[in-house]
């Protein structure tokens, strides 16, 4: 029976045999992955990525938001603080001074002689 | 082997997507699957050397374990990796500065008369066909492998040698015709 040209090349490649590779190829393949996985298992300790991530253009809106709510509360806190401009001394009196141009409003403390020595 | 998968049957692609979290199993499994098939493909490309078709099945599967990621799990995974495969090749005719140019059948005729021998055995075909792809070129060849050892459509080929759809066909064409008029083994038994 005549067989198609096509099949025929086929079959004849099909049946071709000519062996197995060699099984120590294997061996160092699975040795090279198990190097390369624990090489790469240390770099997930580093924080090179979130660096990356921190100063790479990626997430833009979310980085602004971070920083802009950031700064609103670090405003907000230094104005809520009714004790700003207060040094405070080592014993437990303290020394209250209100930095205005106006030195009618300065409030003397009740020790004041300690707080003077101190200056 | 200690690493093989005994369940379920992961396609290519999903094996390609474990390999690159790590998986040394899906690795294993996948040389299992393609560790024949591009060790003939290397054999056959590479002049019948067994030991030069390790070192590129063992190059080949170790350019897969160090950038699993150059593979882009929409395309097919076969494809690629013939496409690396045959780059390799590419490489290593260009190593070996063999240029062959292209033999015309007239040109091989004086060369090729040992194949009309009608008493040749099966295994001896496959040789003599290989000899004659030799005087063709690396390129007849691949093709050829690739289609019918292989069964690749003629778009796949196209993809993996990187070539118009066109001129793998008019290289499958001219290697068919020659092996087909210089084999009278091949005469006798196809259609025409």
């Amino acid at each position: 029976m005549k067989k198609n040209q096509d099949q025929l090349f086929a079959q004849l490649l099909c049946n071709d045999r000519i062996g197995e590779p060699d099984n120590a190829i294997e061996d160092r393949l699975m040795y090279s992955f198990l190097l390369k996985n624990s090489s790469s298992k240390v770099k997930q300790n580093s924080f090179a990525s979130f660096f990356n991530w921190l100063f790479s253009a990626q997430s833009l809106g979310l980085k602004t938001g971070l920083v802009s709510l950031v700064l609103f509360f670090s405003v907000i806190n230094n104005q809520l603080n009714i004790d700003a401009g207060t040094i405070t001394t080592t014993d437990t009196l303290f020394s209250k001074r209100v930095f205005v141009a106006d030195s009618t409003s300065f409030i003397q403390t009740l020790d004041s002689i300690r707080t003077d020595s101190l200056n | 082997m200690i690493f093989r998968r005994k369940n379920k049957v992961y396609t290519d692609s999903e094996l390609m997507r474990q390999i690159v979290l790590g998986d040394q199993a899906a690795f294993g499994e996948l040389y299992l699957r393609y560790k024949s098939r591009m060790y003939y493909y290397f054999y056959r490309m590479l002049g019948n050397s067994a030991d030069l078709a390790n070192d590129f099945l063992q190059e080949l599967f170790m350019k897969l374990i160090e950038k699993p990621e150059s593979y882009n799990p929409a395309y097919s995974f076969q494809t690629w990796l013939y496409s690396v495969a045959n780059n390799q090749c590419k490489n290593e005719y260009r190593r070996r500065e063999v240029r062959k140019e292209y033999q015309s059948a007239e040109a091989l005729e004086h060369k090729l008369d040992y194949l009309n021998d009608s008493q040749v055995e099966p295994e001896q075909l496959v040789e003599k066909v290989f000899q004659t792809l030799d005087q063709l070129g690396e390129e007849h060849r691949s093709a050829f492998l690739l289609r019918y050892r292989e069964g690749f459509s003629i778009r796949e080929i196209a993809e993996i040698l990187e070539l118009p759809e066109g001129t793998v066909k008019s290289r499958l064409f001219n290697a068919k015709k020659i092996l087909a008029e210089k084999l009278n083994y091949l005469k006798d038994e196809v259609e025409f």
